[in-house]
């Protein structure tokens, strides 16, 4: 079987992702045992013209350039993988949504603020159709390679669907609440094996909520635990702000 | 009580005990978190094993019916072969209060009912059981009296009270007693000892008292009753679904099976992780039909599994009273 053609590709983001697969190593070699990577602007600078199976996709898209260059890179592959907060969820990009866009364009630009036209923040499924996502600031490589599995096999993966905490509980650690810190993890999808956790770190959220959390019962949780709610709405903004567009 | 079952391990010599039990075969015993959490992990010296604990973050269960396991070993790169995998080892749990050990005896009834289930029975095999007693509630949320699980009754290789100066041992099965002749620091009981433990468990029954104002054999026909009522609604305003509860609970055992490839697609393994009855995808099926949509209906289905199904189809409760399924959650359902 001739090997996939598989092309990276980043939008509006760090390029945190990129390095995290290229942080593979070893597995790197393994992996390019499956796949033919034919562009990847991280780790090598050949680019390629044609079609390819498989676009793995970082960043978010923030203007209208970007908006015609994912819809192109679409109609060149079969397969697209949204990968990273900014690509799957807005991610910290979604920030600017807070704001009025003129306005934040000068505070960053200053007065030729209008050579960069920009747009609202989106992650890449509001824009064109994505078959697989790698949710995660930065990917959780385990999950990762878990997809691109998926994905060669051409099988669905499923994003958990439930808290961090299940993972998190599975993982014995000590509940950041009851270490008297605020922490995301009950409204966060899991899938991430609870890694900021397990190493000392609360949760962000960058995973993104899950698909019905219970905003009234995690107001209760924050009450009893006397979190004030606009620290939590803080800290669930930093990533999960085009959620709140819709 | 007949003497010759119990024994004495002296204080000074618990240490030592420890020690020597653990160069016997993988020692597991309760060991803080800080922040009062515990938790069950391997140790070398009795200096780790905290003897007072609460309920930890996960049950001893998890040396029975570990997180993630591996089933199968598959290779599909010329027909199907496959390798039924059993991962089990040599495992001696110390300080397995009396709410753990009627946990088990229960998950021991689920997994010997046809189909049995080899990798747990294989590893219930292995695995050595000494009971700690509570002397008193461990905490706040405990519910032992209701469910009769407060003292000791059977499920344990040898059983340990702590009655001060030193530990008072019940010696239950002949692995019990390979442990007491290999670690050679127990002497027999004394006529003073055994009345001192018998007057220690008649105190115990003044200080554990049913918590819940009901009678334990009408909590069936209770929960018949209650099937339509309006407490679900309100329990599942509040449930998070984080899990915790089904994840804490002694006698929980749901799993979901999955297939992990290798990365050349040529093989790989099957596994099983613990699932929750109380998050999302739990009861989806095909489709994308959810039976249980409801935080409220999976809450009802958690407490039915408890306290109504089961009673008929093993003639107990499987609550064992130990009240971690209220104190983990954020929430704090209760």
């Amino acid at each position: 079987m001739k090997k996939p053609k598989v092309a990276f590709f980043d939008f509006t983001c760090c390029e945190g992702c990129q390095l995290q697969v290229a942080n593979l190593g070893e597995e790197l070699l393994d992996l390019l045992g499956v796949i033919d990577v034919v562009e990847f602007r991280e780790v090598m600078s050949e680019k390629w013209e044609g079609d390819f199976d498989v676009a793995i996709v970082e960043g978010s898209i923030t203007d209208a350039h970007g908006a015609e260059r994912i819809k192109k890179i679409r109609e060149r592959c079969k397969v697209l993988i949204a990968y990273g907060s900014c690509a799957t969820i807005g991610g910290v990009n979604g920030m600017k949504n807070g704001f009025d866009l003129g306005e934040i364009g000068k505070y960053v630009y200053g007065s030729s603020y209008h050579f960069f036209p920009t747009e609202e923040t989106r992650p890449v499924h509001d824009v064109v159709k994505v078959d697989y996502f790698v949710n995660g600031c930065p990917i959780y490589l385990p999950e990762f390679k878990e997809v691109l599995k998926a994905a060669l096999q051409g099988i669905p993966y499923h994003v958990p669907d439930y808290a961090v905490c299940v993972e998190c509980r599975l993982n014995e650690n000590v509940c950041m609440y009851e270490k008297g810190v605020s922490c995301l993890g009950p409204v966060t999808r899991g899938g991430c094996n609870s890694w900021c956790v397990n190493n000392g770190n609360i949760c962000y959220g960058c995973r993104g909520m899950v698909s019905n959390p219970n905003q009234k019962g995690m107001k209760d949780v924050l009450t009893r635990y006397n979190v004030p709610l606009d620290q939590i709405m803080n800290k669930m903004g930093m990533y999960n702000r085009c959620r709140e567009k819709k | 009580m007949s003497s010759s079952q119990y024994v004495i391990l002296r204080k000074d010599n618990f240490d030592g005990f420890i020690s020597r039990l653990s160069k016997l075969q993988k020692l597991v015993a309760p060991v803080s978190k800080g922040h009062n959490n515990f938790s069950f992990e391997e140790v070398t010296s009795g200096e780790e094993v905290a003897v007072r604990y609460i309920p930890t973050i996960l049950p001893p269960k998890k040396y029975l019916m570990p997180q993630r396991e591996t089933l199968l070993e598959f290779n599909v790169s010329k027909g199907l072969e496959s390798t039924p995998v059993v991962e089990h080892e040599k495992t001696t749990i110390f300080g397995v209060h009396t709410c753990d050990i009627a946990g088990i005896q229960c998950l021991n009834m689920v997994f010997s009912t046809r189909p049995r289930d080899f990798n747990y029975l294989t590893r219930k095999g292995a695995t050595t059981i000494i009971g700690l007693e509570c002397n008193d509630y461990c905490d706040e949320y405990a519910s032992c009296a209701l469910v009769n699980a407060n003292l000791p009754n059977g499920g344990y290789d040898l059983f340990f009270t702590d009655m001060g100066e030193y530990f008072i041992v019940h010696v239950n099965t002949q692995a019990g007693e390979d442990i007491i002749e290999a670690a050679k620091f127990f002497e027999e009981a004394g006529d003073d000892q055994l009345k001192a433990l018998a007057s220690l468990r008649e105190k115990k029954r003044e200080i554990f008292k049913n918590e819940v104002p009901i009678d334990p054999r009408k909590i069936p026909e209770l929960f018949d009753k209650s099937f339509d009522s309006k407490v679900w609604e309100e329990l599942g305003e509040r449930c998070i679904a984080c899990g915790n509860c089904t994840n804490v609970c002694p006698t929980c055992y749901c799993f979901d099976v999955k297939d992990e490839m290798n990365l050349e697609l040529k093989g790989g393994r099957r596994y099983r992780v613990w699932d929750s009855c109380q998050v999302e995808p739990f009861a989806t099926v095909a489709g994308n039909h959810n039976f249980r949509k409801e935080r409220a209906e999976r809450q009802k289905h958690r407490y039915f599994r408890k306290f109504r199904y089961h009673v008929d189809k093993y003639h107990r409760l499987f609550c064992t009273g130990c009240g971690a399924g209220g104190a983990a959650e954020p929430a704090w359902l209760g």
